[in-house]
């Protein structure tokens, strides 16, 4: 009897639903046809009810999810009002009665840059929100340890506030699609119902657990691993080939996640300053590990956040500032105790985080291996000079070495049809995306013309993939290739300068339909290339600054501008 | 005429190049690479460049992904070898800003800076512009560098004699206005008029062209190595005119029989200045007219002689210049040195010649020369002369001034320094070869001094350690460093391996011979402390190394 789009939704929400949640909308169902008796149907006659969807967003998940699930309430005449949440105006949640909120966990478990503000605006303002009624989507990505963390505090702290939860907060992994859907169903239908609606007591004692998409791991032998910055620089960026039995499900723009591992002079370290016993077995989130391999493979032991470092002075009851800091140094300066002291700082400690790495091969032009452009974080905390975990591991990882990574797709991150020109701009390792997408666009004999811009410190020992850019220069692959060396001359040239002098070419390949990407490091580069994007709009395009925002908008809800930065 | 039939490539490209112009401009701003095009890399060289590249790094590079490193060197013009304090102190800084820091002094008389990114071209020729130096003409089928020999206390009317060098330098240089335009950013000439060139047209000529003036008794600039020599004909303190002197050059090609080394053959004697410039200027355009322009091996003015007989080219010059050249004037050579360590002029003037090692300055833990040589410099009480065996002569200077300069030399050590260097070393050179020259099959510079402190060794044990033997050596068989005008010389062939020449004279008026092929460091220092023996046994008094192992028949001449 169910056909169409109502079937499918059926299906959906059916498919997504755990055993627990199928027992709930059973009885729910039930509950539905003994009451109004009248079959739910989100028809265009029903009257007009108002709410407001605002997101948080990095990479555009959830920004396109708002958008999906809006466009479904405007068609049962619901109105919307849709806002990112560095758009909305903060003192408006006191005025609303029916708010969604879509955001995604970034970080170690931190808002996105946009939401920051109403982060910090509901959690530091003691105002209430009697009359609210609201919902939270929460994306995130149950590799990392604080699962979907900022949207569980944002539904925390909006019902402290007295708001009312209208439907449950629901949690997505990366594949969210499934989970989504059904909270929108359920969004819309209740706010159909709105006064009829019963559920909210029951709906809170239902868990509400995540359909985890479980990643698939697969092992890599590392076949080479070169440092390609050449004697006299100040970087170290390694070109990895990774070469894996089975067919690893990755297109170009997607990335891998590695788990990394503690050193083990560290770990030993550790050990050694609390006398715990290394092979003591110890339970940690429902597993088992030796006090070692806990120390080495799962726990995040290095540049604790501040909230860790506040919980380690609870448990040793000592004044520390609020700062981040290496476990090993929390140990020297304000030791625990003795063992068991230790045992609790051991279960107060987050798990450790999977570090991405973008992609740099292609299927279609590296035979199913996966390559990686890795730069070696080093830095100095206080004259002592330190390295970045998981980078400094792979730098030195052998040729026959192995070690265990997850596929990261990145939907947002796509090349276009093969007759599309595409603009990249990836200074640093964000030459790995594009590495990736000219030798795809190579290999399958893509139309569209490629247009790259590259930059690092100086052109001699940091000119990333030097030879392969040249070749794919020479034989046309890519039509244009703009460079900026920041420290060959006395002022720093950078990509977004380059991009600026080129400004009338680049609005002119957009203007005609060109996709632009950007890949690689988050501030200051990604934005300033942003803001250089508007300045060539306005310039070029004839905008003014409001319409070149405008137009920079359409582009990236057409597609036509993606990032992937860290 | 010159055979019009399968020109050269290079011939095309130098025709085509809109007067040197070439696509240097394009090339320069190709961003992703330090190379410039194919064509421009042969128009750069006429405006005193090379594209280079480290050849030590090839491979690693290769692996990093990374373009062969490209440099370029640039050959400065400065005829006769010299330079004010004020101009050292400008290559001095230039050489720190934009490339390896080692000043080059070459066995032509002027100075090399290696290793200059393509970015840093234009900056760089432009500092040596602001300090009145250009690089025009230093390579490429065109006049080079002109010689003379360097030690004003040679002759009395020495600066007269030199005057010459830079007149004919001059009268050679190339019309094109391109060096001004692309280096020097001056606005682009529309009237093409103004640069029509009588002597080069748009060929140039087949190949480089050499021309170098000695005065007797010393020929430290081996004349006879050269295109054209001159030799100052001086009468009691006057100057009567000069020995011309044609076809000499020294390069040969390993495997290709046609190529061998000659000496210039003299054909006749000019009377004066006018005589003297015009006999040049057409000996330049008779090689323009009948040098080989489709095999580059055979380009050369020797070739062109040695196919159109020496009676032909002076008739054909006579034909040009309208009068005849007199009778070659009688000279003696009997040196073909240096005078290390201080010594006057007739005027009175100061003259101290430091020894540089294969001609490379720089401060390396032997001794702090480029840091001495700023300081004198500083001073600016003494000029800076180049030699053509890879010295260095701090020049004119004041009696007054010379204790002043002393005392910067005793300060770094540099008297020490020189008085120290063996006779043999002070007689040796080498070649630039690895890892710059891109023609080196083995090393040189960087070799031969290891291998002298061995023979020195040598020399000891028969006690021979005073002769002032003549040793050469290059890391190919172009002879930069006139290997074949040596005593011993050594030719590279591969890697570690030399070709060991002897019998060449000490004064340059005959060249060496094969002795040996392909010798390792083991078989050169055996074959050596044989020789040396029986040199020490049985030569005969005043009886030089070279002359000696003629007469033992060690090789035929
Ligand atoms: C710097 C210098 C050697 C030195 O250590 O001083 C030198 C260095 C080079 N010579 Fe030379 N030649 C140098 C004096 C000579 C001499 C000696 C002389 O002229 O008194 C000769 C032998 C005489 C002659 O010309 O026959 C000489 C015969 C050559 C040749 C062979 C020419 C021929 O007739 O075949 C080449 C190769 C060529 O031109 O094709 C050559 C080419 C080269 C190049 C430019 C290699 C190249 O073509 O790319 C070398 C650059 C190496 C580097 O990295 O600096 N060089 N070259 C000398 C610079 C002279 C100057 O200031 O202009
Ligand atoms: C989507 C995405 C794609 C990415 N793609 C790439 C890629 O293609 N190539 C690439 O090289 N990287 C990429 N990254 C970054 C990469 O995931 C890692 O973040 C990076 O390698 C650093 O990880 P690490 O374990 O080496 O350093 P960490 O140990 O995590 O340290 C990271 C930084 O934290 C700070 N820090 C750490 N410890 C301390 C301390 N004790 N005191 C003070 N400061 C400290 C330092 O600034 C250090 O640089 C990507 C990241 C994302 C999110
Ligand atoms: C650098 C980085 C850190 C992340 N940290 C977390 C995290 O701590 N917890 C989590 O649940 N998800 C984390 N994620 C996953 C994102 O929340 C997930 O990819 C989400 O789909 C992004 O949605 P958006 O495109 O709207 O930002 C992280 C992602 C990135 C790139
Ligand atoms: S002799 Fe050969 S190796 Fe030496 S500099 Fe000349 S060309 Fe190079």
């Amino acid at each position: 009897m169910l056909t169409g789009p109502k079937l499918k939704i059926l299906q959906d929400l059916v498919g997504s639903y755990s055993k627990e949640e199928l027992i709930w909308v059973n009885g729910y169902i039930s509950g539905k046809i003994d009451t109004a008796g009248t079959e739910i149907a989100l028809q265009a006659d029903t009257p007009a009810r108002k709410m407001t969807i605002i997101y948080g967003t990095e990479t555009g998940n959830s920004k396109k999810l708002a958008t999906d699930l809006a466009t479904k309430a405007k068609k049962i005449n619901v109105i919307v009002k849709l806002a990112s949440l560095d758009q909305y105006r903060l003192t408006d949640i006191t005025k609303e009665e029916n708010l969604f909120v879509i955001i995604s966990t970034q970080g170690d478990g931190e808002p996105p840059i946009a939401a920051k503000k109403f982060y910090d605006h509901i959690h530091h303002n003691g105002f209430r929100l009697e009359q609210l009624k609201f919902s939270v989507l929460a994306l995130g990505d149950t590799s990392y340890p604080l699962f979907c963390k900022t949207g569980e505090e944002v539904d925390e702290q909006l019902h402290k506030m007295g708001g009312k939860r209208m439907v449950p907060i629901k949690k997505c992994d990366v594949d969210y699609e499934a989970d989504a859907e059904a909270w929108f169903t359920e969004v819309l239908e209740t706010l159909h119902n709105a006064p009829a609606i019963a559920a909210p007591s029951i709906i809170k004692t239902v868990p509400q657990t995540a359909v985890k998409s479980n990643k698939k791991i697969y092992t890599a032998n590392i076949l080479s691993n070169i440092n390609l910055n050449d004697r006299g620089s100040s970087k170290e960026t390694y070109h990895m080939e990774l070469f894996v039995e089975e067919q690893v499900d990755y297109l170009p723009g997607d990335s891998i996640g590695i788990m990394p591992e503690n050193p083990v002079t560290v770990v030993n370290a550790i050990i050694d300053r609390t006398g715990i016993n290394k092979n003591k077995l110890v339970k940690y989130k429902e597993t088992e590990y030796t006090i070692f391999d806990l120390l080495k493979k799962k726990l995040n032991i290095s540049f604790l956040h501040e909230r860790v470092v506040k919980k380690y002075a609870a448990i040793v009851k000592q004044e520390i500032p609020e700062t981040k800091m290496d476990l090993i140094d929390l140990l020297r300066i304000y030791p625990a105790k003795d063992a068991t002291v230790f045992e609790e700082v051991l279960q107060a400690l987050p798990a450790q985080s999977p570090r991405i790495f973008t992609i740099a091969s292609s299927h279609a032009a590296h035979s199913g291996e996966v390559h990686l452009t890795v730069e070696k974080h080093n830095f100095s905390v206080n004259e002592i000079s330190k390295t970045g975990i998981c980078s400094d591991y792979l730098a030195q990882v052998k040729p026959n070495d192995t070690f265990e990574f997850f596929v990261q797709k990145n939907k947002r991150f796509k090349l276009p049809a093969a007759d599309k020109d595409i603009l990249m701009i990836g200074p640093g390792t964000g030459i790995a995306a594009f590495r990736s997408f000219i030798s795809e666009r190579d290999a399958t004999g893509a139309t569209g013309k490629n247009w790259l811009f590259f930059g690092e410190e100086h052109f001699v020992s940091d000119f990333l993939y030097q030879t392969e850019i040249q070749n794919w220069f020479e034989t046309g692959v890519l039509s244009k290739v703009n460079l900026a060396f920041s420290k060959d001359q006395p002022e720093n040239i950078m990509v977004h300068h380059r991009l600026l002098e080129h400004g009338k070419e680049v609005y002119d390949w957009i203007a005609s339909g060109a996709y632009t990407y950007l890949c690689g490091e988050k501030a200051p580069m990604s934005v300033e290339v942003e803001n250089t994007l508007l300045t060539i709009f306005e310039n070029h395009g004839g905008f003014s600054k409001e319409a070149a925002k405008e137009y920079f908008e359409k582009l990236k809800e057409e597609g036509r501008y993606s990032k992937d930065v860290y | 005429m010159s055979e019009k039939k399968n020109l050269s490539q290079i011939e095309k490209i130098k025709t085509a190049s809109d007067g040197l112009r070439g696509t240097l401009n394009e090339s320069l701003h190709d961003e992703v690479t330090g190379a410039m095009r194919e064509d421009d890399q042969a128009v750069i060289k006429f405006h005193g460049m090379y594209q280079q590249d480290d050849r030590d790094r090839r491979e690693e590079r290769a692996e990093k992904k990374l373009d062969r490193l490209y440099t370029f060197m640039i050959r400065l013009r400065l005829p006769g070898g010299f330079l004010t304090p004020e101009k050292w102190i400008a290559v001095h800084e230039i050489a720190g800003e934009n490339s390896t820091g080692v000043i080059k002094i070459t066995s032509r008389q002027t100075l090399q800076l290696h290793g200059i990114l393509k970015g840093k071209i234009k900056p760089t020729i432009h500092s040596f512009s602001e300090a009145k130096l250009d690089s025009i003409a230093t390579c490429g089928d065109i006049n080079r560098n002109v010689l003379c020999s360097s030690h004003p206390k040679q002759s009395p009317i020495h600066e007269q004699v030199f005057a010459y060098a830079d007149k004919i330098s001059t009268m050679l240089m190339p019309k094109t206005k391109a060096y001004y335009e692309i280096w020097l950013d001056d606005e682009i000439l529309v009237d093409k008029k103004e640069e029509v060139d009588p002597l080069y047209q748009d060929r140039y000529l087949p190949r480089k062209f050499k021309i170098a003036i000695a005065i007797p008794p010393n020929n430290d600039v081996d004349v006879f190595a050269n295109d054209v020599g001159l030799i100052a004909i001086i009468e009691n303190d006057e100057l009567k005119g000069f020995n011309i002197a044609i076809g000499g050059g020294l390069s040969t090609t390993h495997g290709n029989t046609e190529t061998y080394a000659r000496l210039a053959t003299i054909i006749g004697f000019a009377d004066s200045e006018e005589k003297t410039m015009k006999a040049v200027y057409e000996i330049a355009t008779i090689q323009r007219d009948y040098g080989n322009r489709s095999d580059r091996k055979l380009a050369r003015l020797k070739y062109t002689l040695d196919r159109v007989g020496v009676d032909w080219f002076k008739e054909e010059l006579e034909k040009r210049t309208g009068f005849a050249l007199a009778p070659a004037k009688d000279y003696t050579f009997t040196d073909r040195k240096d005078y290390f360590g201080w010594q006057q002029n007739a005027e009175g003037l100061w003259y101290y010649t430091v020894f540089v090692e294969n001609g490379r300055i720089l401060d390396d833990e032997k001794v702090a020369l480029k840091s001495a040589l700023l300081e004198v410099a500083k001073t600016g009480k003494a000029n800076f002369r180049f030699t053509c065996s890879q010295n260095l002569i701090i020049s004119d200077i004041k009696e007054s001034d010379k204790s002043n300069i002393q005392n910067i030399l005793e300060q770094f050590a540099i008297t020490v320094y020189t008085d120290a260097t063996s006779i043999i070393r002070k007689n040796s050179m080498a070649c630039v070869a690895l890892p710059t020259c891109p023609l080196a099959l083995a090393e040189a510079q960087r070799y031969l001094p290891s291998l002298i402190d061995k023979i020195e060794a040598l020399l000891n044990k028969h006690a021979l350690s005073d002769e002032e033997i003549i040793i050469r050596m290059t890391g190919c068989p172009n002879g930069c460093a006139r290997s074949y005008a040596a005593e011993i010389g050594f030719v590279g062939t591969a890697p570690g391996k030399y070709n060991m020449h002897l019998g060449g004279d000490r004064i340059g008026e005959r060249l060496n011979k094969m002795y040996k092929e392909n010798l390792a460091e083991p078989e050169i220092l055996q074959s050596l402390d044989a020789l040396f023996q029986s040199y020490a046994k049985d030569r005969n008094t005043n009886e030089t190394f070279g002359d000696f192992s003629l007469r033992q028949n060690w090789v035929t001449v």
